[in-house]
């Protein structure tokens, strides 16, 4: 899939609009400057609007796409092309491409003689769709085209490629539209378009079908999408495979609502379950011990113990760690990664002098967030208390102490089985870049996917669901893969 | 035939140690550079620092050990920081020389993915060592790699390829851990402990 970054041009500068609404503007200064201060290597493939002549229907920035064509800059360009002649001057001024929304919605008779003229490798039928209804010049008006009926007039013209966007989610950062692009039937070549605001987007479109390139606007513009990074990791979409972790937790050495397999003698020994989910494909164990009082250290200890001596994957250790030793003490026993919660947050500190001893590797960040009003808090002791600490803050701060990896519990959402909390995945994902194991509301496939794509969570946990074999790991691992998302 | 664990204090001898006898290896763990010399098949564990790894090794002579099993037609299997303890170089921190018995230097990931990689790869390879994994997903936990050596046996990709394992002639060494790895890294060891 390729990565294309779009310039939407209103005055002679690079500007973005929110919404669409002429009247909230942001601007990033002179087209040329934009792209080098933005590392566009020539080659690459580049979408301009011409925002004034989406508006007006008369083409306005020329000149401009005439000098960025002389970079060596392949570009496609769009904004109320409405007639053959416009068309052609597009592409004498140097775009390789032409974009064309309204008339390919409205007028598909003037489509076909742009078609015939310049050739259908030329044109890029645009299609704005918001809550499935296709929308067209400039966002201001209805059209009278479904989305199935458009998509199959473009395709009976013989065009090969579609660039469909929702613009709900243009330019608001919520990531794009998923959903949409893959429940489109389609044989075009899709581009997508719209709130692909991180990496991890870019990333989860390019697993998607039958989508051909994806255009990355505000995101690209605000520095928060690095064209080479995106371009590394869509290049090698499979390679890292996306984990699926069960957690057992327990108390007193005891699996707590123990597993419900029948083949298993004791439901609630914890090297009996680990055993089983290691040869049922977990990628992971975490255990999380939820007693962890000082009297029962010993115990927790010894589980670990006793879980590492059996098993063959990484083994993540966490409750109620409050001390180097306390961490020193479970990587001995067996763990390979400790996580730290309550401690952490009354003591940051922590989390550095982990680091420093054991390495980054080691040391994992148990965030418990609650939603309160418009932010996520962190909750301290077992998700019963509010720290009053803002957990998305928390979880960079953490980063920059010295965390491998955070696990990102919602309190909400924790055995609700409604799924997992997206919103705040992405706040947190979306700002750091170790990897975030999605966690709390799991209740069926499509949830895990949805952490995965949308949320940009690098693994998935669940405890109950896998214990009461509502789903099994291989049923999640079998969907996500036909999903197009890499397991082991 | 029996198998010589190299008892590192720079690595974690126990779980590797637990992985080979599950593997059904004979196992004999040791820090004595008298049976280290006279090793049939040896492993190197090593994990954190490749400096701190190769100072307790030159320290206490166990580098010049290593070299006479080798030198001898052993067969010797590095794993994480001890796979990287076999090439010429390593770059972490300035510039360390280590065993030498693989050409390339080892250099810290510098693509944009999050470093240290942690967790599972995709690893493409090929040799006695992978047989029945040549296609296979193992557990990598590095900041470090070498990329492109003539001795590449396997590849995986971090923002970039890198190289998985190498192999020359009775020499192996693996990125990854083989024995956090599930089966797939239990059949690599089983590869190395049958291989004759």
């Amino acid at each position: 899939m390729d990565v294309v970054p779009s310039l939407d041009l209103l005055g002679g500068k690079v500007v973005r609009l929110l919404h669409g609404d002429f009247a909230r503007v942001t601007t990033y200064g002179d087209p040329e400057k934009v792209l080098d201060s933005l590392d566009v290597p020539a080659g690459s493939r580049l979408h301009i609007v011409d925002l004034e002549a989406s508006r007006s229907g008369k083409p306005v920035e020329m000149e401009i796409v005439r000098r960025l064509a002389t970079r060596g800059l392949r570009i496609q360009v769009g904004g109320g092309i409405r007639s053959l002649a416009d068309a052609r001057a597009w592409i004498e001024a140097g775009a390789e491409k032409i974009v064309i929304g309204t008339v390919a919605a409205d007028a598909p008779e003037v489509l076909r003689a742009i078609v015939d003229d310049l050739g259908a490798e030329r044109v890029i039928a645009a299609i704005d769709v918001r809550d499935g209804v296709v929308r067209v010049a400039g966002w201001e008006r209805d059209a009278t085209a479904s989305l199935a009926e458009v998509l199959a007039r473009v395709e009976e013209l013989g065009i090969r490629e579609a660039l469909i966007t929702d613009i709900s989610k243009d330019g608001a950062m919520r990531g794009p539209s998923f959903a949409l692009y893959r429940s489109l039937r389609t044989k075009l070549r899709i581009i997508a378009s719209g709130g692909v605001s991180t990496v991890s987007d870019v990333v989860s479109l390019s697993r998607i079908g039958n989508i051909g390139a994806c255009v990355i606007g505000r995101a690209f513009l605000d520095g928060k999408i690095r064209l080479s990074e995106a371009r590394a990791r869509v290049a090698a979409p499979n390679a890292i495979p996306e984990r699926v972790i069960p957690c057992l937790d327990v108390r007193e050495g005891r699996v707590v609502k123990g597993v419900n397999f029948a083949d298993i003698r004791d439901a609630g020994d914890p090297v009996e379950c680990a055993i089983l989910y290691e040869s049922a494909g977990a990628d992971e164990l975490v255990i999380l011990d939820i007693s962890a009082t000082d009297a029962n250290r010993s115990t927790s200890l010894d589980v670990v113990h006793r879980v590492s001596e059996s098993l063959f994957i990484p083994l993540t250790v966490g409750g109620g760690v409050r001390t180097i030793e306390d961490f020193r003490a479970l990587l001995r026993a067996g763990a390979d990664r400790v996580a730290i919660n309550t401690a952490a947050i009354r003591n940051p500190q922590l989390i550095a002098d982990c680091a420093a001893e054991f390495g980054v590797q080691a040391v994992v960040l148990s965030c418990d967030a609650k939603r309160v009003g418009d932010h996520f808090e962190a909750m301290v002791r077992g998700g019963k208390e509010s720290s009053g600490v803002d957990a998305v803050a928390w979880c960079q701060r953490a980063e920059e102490l010295g965390t491998g990896e955070i696990l990102l519990t919602s309190v909400d959402r924790d055995g609700t089985n409604s799924g997992f909390d997206i919103e705040l995945l992405r706040a947190v994902t979306s700002i750091v870049k170790i990897g975030v194991i999605a966690s709390g509301g799991a209740g069926n496939v499509e949830h895990f996917r949805d952490a995965i794509e949308a949320g940009g969570a690098r693994a998935v946990l669940a405890a109950s669901l896998f214990h009461d074999r509502r789903l099994s790991i291989g049923d999640v691992k079998q969907f996500l893969a036909n999903e197009g998302i890499p397991v082991r | 035939m029996k198998t010589t664990l190299i008892d590192s204090p720079v690595a974690n001898v126990a779980n590797i140690a637990r992985a080979l006898r599950a593997t059904g290896a004979e196992l004999h763990v040791t820090r004595d550079t008298k049976e280290i010399a006279k090793a049939q098949k040896l492993v190197l564990p090593g994990v954190g620092s490749f400096i701190a790894a190769m100072r307790w090794l030159t320290e206490n002579r166990i580098d010049t050990a290593i070299h006479e099993a080798v030198n001898r037609g052993a067969s010797l299997l590095g794993i994480c920081v001890g796979h990287q303890l076999l090439f010429d170089v390593s770059h972490e921190m300035g510039s360390t020389p280590g065993l030498g018995l693989i050409r390339g230097e080892v250099h810290k990931f510098d693509g944009s993915l999050p470093v240290p990689q942690i967790g599972w790869n995709r690893v493409t390879a090929r040799g006695p060592l992978f047989d029945g994994v040549e296609d296979g997903v193992f557990y990598f936990v590095n900041s470090y790699a070498a990329s492109n050596v003539p001795d590449e046996i396997a590849r995986a990709d971090y923002g970039g390829p890198f190289t998985a394992a190498v192999q020359r002639e009775r020499v192996v060494g693996v990125q990854f851990h083989p024995e956090k790895s599930s089966a797939a890294g239990l059949r690599v060891l089983r590869n190395f402990v049958a291989w004759t």
